[in-house]
This record gives structure tokens, C-alpha cells and sequence, in this order.
């Protein structure tokens, strides 16, 4: 015990030394950055689990929610609460809500007695804040701040709902469920169940969400789950805790795992500078090991000192690491602070852990293998100073491989998702550096003979140990790509996507037109000098069968179609083709034709639709079938009303129907809008400008928070270059001694250096703003379907970043050795 | 090339250690030197401080009639490239250039426009014509020590210093090395510094010192 307690001082007085004289510093800075970047990423998604977890149980106001498209109390109320349990009932749909001078989209929720079953409700009424189980009262509604604002209202004023007025008797902060509907960024209105009716809002085909809420005792409410499981009907689904807001949850943890293999390329950058500063480490103690062999220290001694050591400084420097991601962890939460509403809950300890261990894991594959290596140095070495250590072997390949391949299993939760960026990094690596190695090539060729000797001189240094250039300029390269793709490809990309856009490309949608409705509106159309656009029928219905096999979402593999399979379709009827619609399979229907579909191709493809398919549609209790006969592509981008099924009018044009159009509504007209929905109060119009602006910021704010990972890529290549400058150091420091003696100045020497760090930063740099423009000209093209857009500001703007990289990692080493006397270099050397 | 009382110090573990204790030499032009002694007795050390290479403790060097003493590291370094040449034991080429443009450092960095073709010259002087595009570790180490010294009398240096320029050969390729040197010494006109412990060497030069005890002492000839 005394001799392993001695050992342990030994250890930490070693390292102390070591500290001190800054053999250490570059092992530790890497550390610190690879621990920082993930442990940041850690702290956002420990944050984030613990923000919805606490959230969870509020989030329902209840112990379980029904929640279906249809109405749910009169199905199911009696028998709930004949069996003794709680309940009371909410309905949410979006609405436009008016003020004297101004209208604006909402999310209604209509609440009835008794809610909320858990939880509170909070309000600020008459100046106090008033917390409990709330609901308005009759001919009253509770209105968010926001939506105060924006309808310049107070409390006390009266607004409009549909047909009803309102007096607003309190502002709403916050109720429990209040995130759970899917219009987050929309203001929010309560009212009770009992005004429904006068507001004449529940018409055909208006989205509403009906939840039942039900407590009771935890035992009996587990039987009763198990009993409304059997009962229920489409569309009607049992929500619980665990998955509430499942969009956000799904948000979430993409962006956490995007986040973290992000973050993966900073480790996998900062792993080669720890791997480099280990060698030129383990190199400059090569003579010391012999010596305390030739002393009787015993190999594994020599490895208890040096893995003690290693260890001792990972969890100092990964400590370190930690506390920047602590400090800096807010950046990443900030695009989601609008989806997670309240403060989120501090961070535990485990990331604390994952980030130490992650320091742990990249020590045990990069700095151990070489360690075990330096043990066996041979005693000769103190005789003959011309032995080296052997070089790396597979093992310490395998070992950096393997740990670099953990640690992206472990972001990436998944073996195919970890492959698959592995590969992508060894293409990114394997393209990059035989491009580099194609341009350091051309540029030794040019600089030869004829060229200023600075020039040839540092090109030559460049190419004198190939794999460590290559391997800067590729580091380096890919920390400058990851900030030039989000700082300038982002932005091109988007702008061409809305320059591409005709610039009357509708901006207003409007949905709830009644059929009686059709000419008045068009009619307001004329009035407000706007041309009248078309209006398309809009029936919501359930596909239930395809060629008489029931339709079950469980059978689809992916997500996106389970949803699409389960939720109810927006279908319509026509006679002709819809404009930005273009057939690619079958023919459109002659008018008067036979009841017929034609699918839109990509849910066609989803749902594996092919044309002649028969297909069964539900609509409000009566089935239509009819086979496919079409199969259309659509103009998303176009912004018109698109429809996934559209049916020939023999099937559907009796049924009752709501319309919906969409328009462009030139800049100074908000007035038109005020007066449509003045006139037509059911009417709902939806700002699609407002929505891409919110979405525009939250892909902004999202970038952000990706950008901040990726500096810690370039700050992480910037190691790379600073440890590979570090490695060759000696060998720089004897060059420069020689030229000493030859009579090179000073200047000179720092000119010959300046040379080959400029050339390091044009290549990593003009590499990286190649692969930029690449990315972004493949994006647009085969993604985003847009002409090729190419940036020429990539490349000064990569090579500015790139020589500004070397330059500051290089130069103080390069001043340090210009400094070096001639005569001491020349004697370590000779 | 005048050194007079040059002393050097080596700070050491906090004590002082003395290495030349009051060094006095004086070069002719033209004439050819040997310094020789046992190894650690300071004559690299020398070499270095007449090259101007380090500071001496105390004591004054002169390079062609200018003291050493006042200029700095720069100052120093030009008057290098304009009057001196080196030759090393270990050759000292630079491993990231060819056999030529290691040859045409020395005018490069004296801005000479004819930098190439007078490398060219040099090589085919030294037999090395075929092997201008070869970088040092591709090339023998007699090949290596002839860069070397195709290196050192390519820009006409006034004064060649040569430590031990045999060292690391065989007793052959060595003498064919030194025989070089001196044909070309006698063809410029260089003043030759030679530090070796191979006393068959020295005696081919005018005169020989020997260093011990950190003073140089004339060898008388016989």
C-alpha cells in the first residue's frame, strides 16, 4: 500500500514537472477541445431529457388522454366516468380571433368544467397572478400576451371568435397542456366548451382535436387503458405521458444526434493532434525510458509512471474540457428555447461523466498504444543514440480506429448511422488528401527553380514528410468546409430557393370557405380589386383499404408514412388537371367521367399505390371506393393548394365540402385581409410569409448552435497543424541552424516558414472551399432541384480563413525557432 | 580573422563552467589551419565563436577587420554568406531539397540571380553533375560530404571552416573528400579552419594548434 502510495507521488510529482515545462500543453489542449465538443452536446440533450421528462406529467393536465379528429365524450364520457374516474374534455383548432381593427391566427382551446384534471392553470387577473383548476367563464376568453399585443387589445376589451364576442377577462401565462398542439409559435385563446356553438366554428372540415382527459387511481386507470385499447376506433389514440409531444421529442433527438456526430468530427480532429502530440512526447522521453531501464526500473513501472501521468492529465484537462461545454452550453439550446417554452431544468452529472470518459476513451486508443511501445525501450538506447523507437504497428491503429468508432456508436445510437459516417469521413479523408496531394505536387513543379527561394524552400519543407502535410491541410481543410458550408452555402442556398420562387407565388392561405360561402368571398375578392383565385373542395376522409387489404400504419416501415397512413387525407374532387400538377402515369379523367383517384406520386410510392388500384376511402361514416387511374407529380414550392388524392367529381361533388384557396397578397393589402375575415368570420388565413419567417429563424438559430460545433472542428484542426508544426520542430530548428551558418537573416528564415505555412492555409482552405461549392452545387441539384448556384467569394473567403489558421498556429513556433542559436541546434544534432 | 583573449563560460546547474580560458589566433589569407584536441575539449565551441556562430564570455573576434562583438545575430549571418563556408561531420544538407538547390542556398539567400547555373558548375566540379535532382537521403554519404562542399565554395567564401569533414565516412571516401577540399582551397584562395583529431590531417596544413585545457597551443613542425 505504502509502496503504491509512493509510486502515486512519484507519478504526481513527475507530472508536476512535466506541467510545468509545457511537454504537456498540446496533449492537453486537445483534450480539453475533443471533451468540450461532445460534453457541450451532452449537456444539451441531458438539459432537454430532463426539461421533457419534468414537463411530462403537467403536459397532459391529466393521468390519460383520448385524443381523436372526431368528438370523444359522447362515445366514451358515460362509461368513464360511470366507473368513478375524473374527466373533463378540451378541443383545439386554429382560428382567427379579431379585434376592433385587426385579425389574427390563434390556436383555440375550448375547455370544459373541471379542467384542468392536472396541473394548473395560471392567469394575470386584475393586476395579481392567479393560479388553480381554472376555466372561463361563459362569454369570456383568456388571451396570451402575445396575442394582447398583436391585437392591441387589453383586458376588458371584447374580441370576436367566429360569430361570437367575447369579453377578454384575464391574460393566460400558462396552462399545463398548453404545448401539446402542434401551432407552437401561434398566440393561444381559452374559452369554455359552452360558447362553442355561438362562435358557429365546428363546421365541415374544420381541423379540430378533441382530447378527453381522465384521472383516477393509477391501478384501476391501468385497467382501464387495457379495456379502451380494445375499444378504440381510427384515429382515436390513447396518449400518455411517456409520449407526449412526440414531435418535439422526435425534433429533439435528431437534432441531438446531428449534433453529436457533428461535434464527432472535432474529436475525430482533435484524436490525430493527441495521437501527434503523444509521438513527439513519446519521442523526446525515448532517452529518459532507456535511462530509468538501465536504472532498474521494470517495464511495468516505466508504464505505471507514464499511464499514471496520462491519466492525471486527461482528467484535469477533460475537466477543463467539461466546464467550457458548461459554460457554453446555452448556444446550443437557444433554437429550441421557442419549442421547450419554460426554463429548462439545470443539467446532472452524467455529462460530466460521458465527457470525462470520452477524454478517457481517446487516451486509450491514441496515447496508451505508443506508451506500451515506449516501455520497451531498449537499455542500448543510452549507449547508441541511433536507435528509434520502432514505429506504430497495426495495434495502435486499430486501438485510435476502434475508439474513434465507439465514441461515434455511441452518438450516433445506432451501428448502420455510425458506419455510415465513418465511411463518409474515410471518403471525406481518402478524396481530400489525394487532392491535396495533387496540388502540393503542382506546386512543388512551379516553385522549383526560378521561384523566389522562399517560396521553393517552404513548398519544399511542405513536401519533405507528405503524410503529416497531408494530414494538416485535410484536418484543417475540413474544420474551414463544416463553417463555409453553414456561413455562406446556407445562405446561397436559401436565397436561391426564394429567388426562385415567382415573385407572386401565393403567400395567404385561406381555408373554411362553406360552400355557400363561394361566390360572397369571390365576390369580396373583386371588391378588394384582388383577382379571385380558384377554389378547391377539401373533404377530410381515412383511407381504409388499397385493393381491399385493410390499410394497417404498423406495416409501414418508415415514421412519416405510419402518420400518413393513420391521419385523416385532405381529399378533393376536380375536373381538371390542377394547375403546377403534371401527370406521369395514366390518364386525367374526360368530364362526366366514372368515380375515379389520381394519387400524388411520393405517397403513391409511400403507401405503394399503383395505378388500378382500388381504392377504399372513409368519409365521415360512408365508404367510396374507386380505382386509380392517375398518378401526378406535384409543385410543392409553388405554394398553391395541392392535394395528395384528388377524386373525379361523379365520386365526391355531392358530399357537403369546405373549400380552400390560395392567393398572393401584395405587401401594402393587409387591410383586404382584415376585411375578408371581417366579412366571413369562419374564415381561417394562414400567413405562409409569417410561418417561412418563424421557420427561417429557427433554421437560423439552429445554425448557430451548429456553427458552435463546428468551431470547435477548426479549432480542433488548428491543433492538428500546431501539433504536426510541433512534431517536425526539431527537425526545423536544426534546418534553421544550418541556414544560420549558410548566413540566412532571421527575416529570411521567418520568410521560408511563412512560405509553407501560406501554402498549408491556400491548400486547406481553397480545399475546403471546393468541397463547399461541390456540396452546395450537389444539394441544389439533385436535392433542391434549383439551378447550380456557385459562390466565388468560397475561395478568398476559404483561403483567408485557411492562411489565417496556419498563420496563427504556426508563427509563434516559427519566431521561437528563428531565435534558436545556430551553434546549440547544430550541437544537439551533430 | 583575429581572435584575442576569447573566453567562454557555459552556465551550468548554476555553476560556471570554463571551457576556453584566453584563446589567441590569428588568420592569414589563404593559409590552411588545424585545430585539433581531444573530444570535449572545446573546439566546435571555438569554431563556432570565430564562425561568429555564439558570443564569447569575454574577449574580442574579428571577421575581416570588423569586431564581432557589437553585431547582432542578423548583422552577423550577413557577413557570414558573404565571407564564410561550412563543412560539417554529418554533412548538414537540408533533407527537403535536391542536391542543387541545396547547392544554390547559400547565393539564394545572397539574392545571387545566377544562383542555378553556378550550382550547376559547382556540382559538375565536385562529379556530382548526374545527380543534381536527388535529395540527400537518396545519396551516399561521400556523395552528401561532396554537396557539401560544392555548398561551401559556391559562393567564393574568403574563409572555410570544415569540422571534422571525415568523420562520418570510411578512411577512402574520407581522403578523396579532403583532397577535394584542398584543390579547391588552393584554386579560391580560401583561408581553410580544419578542427580534426586525425593529426595526418593537420600536418597537410600550414599550421596546427592543439586545444587543451581551454588554451591553444601552436604545433611546432619538425
Amino acid at each position: 500500500m505504502n509502496s503504491v502510495w509512493s509510486r502515486l507521488r512519484f507519478v504526481l510529482r513527475f507530472f508536476r514537472r512535466e506541467l510545468v515545462s509545457g511537454e504537456l500543453n498540446l496533449l492537453a489542449l486537445a483534450i480539453v477541445v475533443a471533451v468540450a465538443a461532445v460534453t457541450s452536446v451532452a449537456f444539451f440533450a441531458d438539459r432537454v431529457e430532463r426539461g421533457l421528462r419534468q414537463e411530462a406529467t403537467r403536459l397532459l393536465a391529466a393521468d390519460l388522454v383520448l385524443s381523436s379528429d372526431k368528438p370523444l365524450r359522447e362515445r366514451y364520457g358515460a362509461d368513464i366516468s360511470k366507473a368513478g374516474f375524473d374527466i373533463a374534455d378540451t378541443i383545439s383548432f386554429p382560428s382567427m380571433v379579431f379585434s376592433r381593427e385587426s385579425a389574427q391566427l390563434s390556436a383555440i382551446k375550448v375547455v370544459s368544467t373541471g379542467y384542468p384534471l392536472r396541473g394548473n392553470v395560471e392567469i394575470l387577473q386584475n393586476g395579481k397572478v392567479v393560479s388553480g383548476r381554472l376555466t372561463p367563464q361563459e362569454g369570456t376568453v383568456w388571451l396570451d400576451e402575445r396575442l394582447l399585443a398583436r391585437l392591441n387589445v387589453k383586458v376588458g376589451d371584447v374580441v370576436r371568435i367566429g360569430n361570437a364576442e367575447f369579453r377578454i377577462a384575464a391574460q393566460l401565462i400558462r396552462e399545463p397542456d398548453g404545448a401539446v398542439d402542434v401551432y407552437n409559435f401561434v398566440p393561444r385563446v381559452m374559452f369554455h366548451h359552452s360558447d362553442l356553438a355561438r362562435t358557429a366554428l365546428v363546421q365541415e372540415g374544420s381541423r379540430l382535436r378533441y382530447r378527453l382527459l381522465i384521472a383516477g387511481e393509477s391501478r384501476r386507470l391501468e385497467r382501464l387503458q387495457k379495456t379502451l385499447e380494445t375499444q378504440l376506433q381510427r384515429g382515436d389514440k390513447i396518449e400518455r405521458v411517456e409520449d407526449a409531444r412526440p414531435e418535439v421529442r422526435v425534433a429533439l433527438e435528431r437534432a441531438q444526434r446531428f449534433l453529436g456526430l457533428t461535434a464527432l468530427l472535432a474529436v475525430a480532429l482533435a484524436a490525430v493532434a493527441m495521437a501527434l502530440a503523444c509521438r513527439r512526447y513519446l519521442a523526446r522521453h525515448y532517452a529518459p525510458v532507456a535511462t530509468l531501464r538501465c536504472l532498474g526500473a521494470t517495464q511495468n513501472e516505466i508504464l505505471f509512471l507514464f499511464s499514471g501521468q496520462f491519466i492525471v492529465l486527461t482528467l484535469v484537462a477533460g475537466g477543463v474540457g467539461c466546464v467550457v461545454a458548461w459554460l457554453t452550453q446555452e448556444i446550443l439550446l437557444l433554437p429550441f428555447a421557442s419549442l421547450l417554452g419554460t426554463q429548462l431544468p439545470p443539467a446532472g452529472w452524467m455529462p460530466w461523466v460521458s465527457g470525462l470518459s470520452t477524454g478517457m476513451l481517446l487516451l486509450l486508443g491514441f496515447a496508451i498504444p505508443p506508451l506500451l511501445q515506449l516501455r520497451q525501450a531498449p537499455t542500448l538506447r543510452v549507449l547508441r543514440e541511433d536507435i528509434q523507437p520502432q514505429r506504430a504497428g497495426i495495434l495502435a491503429y486499430a486501438a485510435g480506429a476502434t475508439a474513434l468508432f465507439a465514441l461515434m456508436l455511441w452518438q450516433a445510437g445506432d451501428v448502420k448511422v455510425a458506419s455510415l459516417v465513418a465511411g463518409g469521413f474515410l471518403a471525406f479523408i481518402a478524396v481530400s488528401a489525394a487532392l491535396a496531394w495533387v496540388m502540393l505536387g503542382i506546386a512543388r513543379r512551379l516553385t522549383r527553380h526560378g521561384s523566389a527561394m522562399s517560396w521553393h524552400y517552404g513548398i519544399a519543407q511542405a513536401t519533405r514528410r507528405p503524410s503529416l502535410t497531408l494530414l494538416q491541410i485535410v484536418a484543417l481543410s475540413s474544420g474551414i468546409m463544416a463553417l463555409l458550408v453553414l456561413m455562406v452555402v446556407r445562405g446561397d442556398l436559401l436565397d436561391a430557393w426564394q429567388r426562385n420562387l415567382p415573385p407572386d407565388a401565393p403567400n395567404r392561405f385561406v381555408i373554411n370557405i362553406q360552400q355557400k360561402q363561394l361566390d360572397p368571398v369571390a365576390d369580396a375578392f373583386v371588391n378588394q380589386g384582388l383577382p379571385v383565385p380558384d377554389f378547391a373542395p377539401m373533404i377530410r376522409g381515412r383511407l381504409l383499404a388499397i385493393n381491399g387489404k385493410p390499410v394497417r400504419p404498423q406495416e409501414y416501415r418508415d415514421e412519416r408514412t405510419q402518420r400518413l397512413a393513420e391521419r385523416e387525407f385532405n381529399l378533393s374532387w376536380n375536373d381538371t388537371l390542377p394547375k403546377g400538377n403534371r401527370l406521369v402515369a395514366g390518364t386525367w379523367w374526360e368530364p362526366g367521367a366514372s368515380a375515379q383517384f389520381s394519387m400524388e406520386r411520393d405517397i403513391a410510392e409511400r403507401l405503394g399505390i399503383k395505378l388500378g388500384d382500388e381504392l377504399k376511402y372513409e368519409i365521415a361514416g360512408t365508404e367510396y371506393q374507386a380505382p386509380v387511374t392517375s398518378i401526378r407529380e406535384v409543385d410543392w414550392d409553388s405554394f398553391r393548394v395541392n392535394f395528395f388524392a384528388i377524386a373525379s367529381p361523379a365520386l365526391l361533388q355531392d358530399r357537403p365540402a369546405s373549400y380552400i384557396t390560395s392567393f398572393h397578397l401584395p405587401e401594402d393589402r393587409e387591410d383586404a385581409v382584415t376585411a375578408l375575415v371581417q366579412a366571413f368570420p369562419n374564415l381561417t388565413i394562414i400567413d405562409v410569409s409569417a410561418i417561412l419567417a418563424e421557420v427561417r429563424s429557427m433554421v437560423d438559430k439552429l445554425v448557430l448552435a451548429i456553427q458552435f460545433v463546428f468551431g470547435f472542428s477548426l479549432l480542433a484542426g488548428v491543433l492538428v497543424l500546431w501539433a504536426a508544426i510541433h512534431t517536425t520542430r526539431d527537425e526545423r530548428a536544426f534546418d534553421a541552424a544550418v541556414l544560420r551558418t549558410l548566413g540566412a537573416s532571421r527575416q529570411q528564415l521567418i520568410k521560408m516558414h511563412r512560405s509553407e505555412l501560406i501554402a498549408l492555409g491556400v491548400a486547406a482552405g481553397g480545399l475546403a472551399a471546393l468541397g463547399a461549392s461541390a456540396l452546395s452545387i450537389g444539394v441544389a441539384t439533385w436535392l433542391l432541384d434549383l439551378p447550380v448556384s456557385f459562390n466565388p467569394m468560397l475561395f478568398p473567403l476559404g483561403i483567408a480563413i485557411g492562411v489565417f489558421a496556419t498563420w496563427a498556429a504556426g508563427m509563434p513556433a516559427v519566431r521561437h525557432i528563428a531565435k534558436v542559436s545556430p551553434l546549440a541546434a547544430l550541437r544537439q544534432f551533430s | 580573422m583575429q581572435a584575442v583573449d576569447v573566453v567562454k563560460h557555459v552556465q551550468h546547474a548554476g555553476s560556471s563552467l570554463s571551457i576556453l580560458q584566453g584563446v589567441n589566433l590569428t588568420l592569414y589569407p589563404g593559409e590552411t589551419v588545424a585545430i585539433v584536441g581531444a573530444s570535449g575539449s572545446g573546439k566546435s565551441t571555438l569554431l563556432g565563436l570565430l564562425a561568429g556562430l555564439d558570443h564569447p564570455s569575454g574577449g574580442q573576434i574579428a571577421l575581416f577587420g570588423k569586431p564581432l562583438g557589437p553585431l547582432d545575430e542578423d548583422a552577423r549571418a550577413r557577413l557570414r554568406h558573404q565571407f564564410v563556408g561550412f563543412v560539417f561531420q554529418s554533412f548538414q544538407l537540408m533533407p527537403a531539397l535536391t542536391a542543387l538547390e541545396n547547392v544554390m542556398l547559400p547565393l539564394e539567400l545572397a539574392g545571387d540571380p545566377e544562383a542555378e547555373s553556378q550550382a550547376k558548375a559547382m556540382l559538375e566540379r565536385v562529379g556530382l553533375s548526374q545527380r543534381l535532382d536527388h535529395l540527400p537521403k537518396y545519396l551516399s554519404g561521400g556523395e552528401q560530404q561532396r554537396v557539401a562542399l560544392a555548398r561551401a565554395f559556391v559562393a567564393s567564401p574568403k574563409l572555410l571552416f570544415a569540422d571534422e569533414p571525415t568523420g562520418n565516412l570510411d578512411a577512402a571516401t574520407g581522403a578523396q573528400i579532403i583532397s577535394l577540399m584542398f584543390q579547391l582551397n588552393r584554386a579560391q584562395g580560401t583561408t581553410l579552419v580544419l578542427v580534426t583529431h586525425d593529426s595526418a590531417l593537420a600536418s597537410r596544413c600550414d599550421r596546427a594548434f592543439h586545444l587543451t585545457g581551454g588554451k591553444l597551443v601552436e604545433l611546432s613542425r619538425e
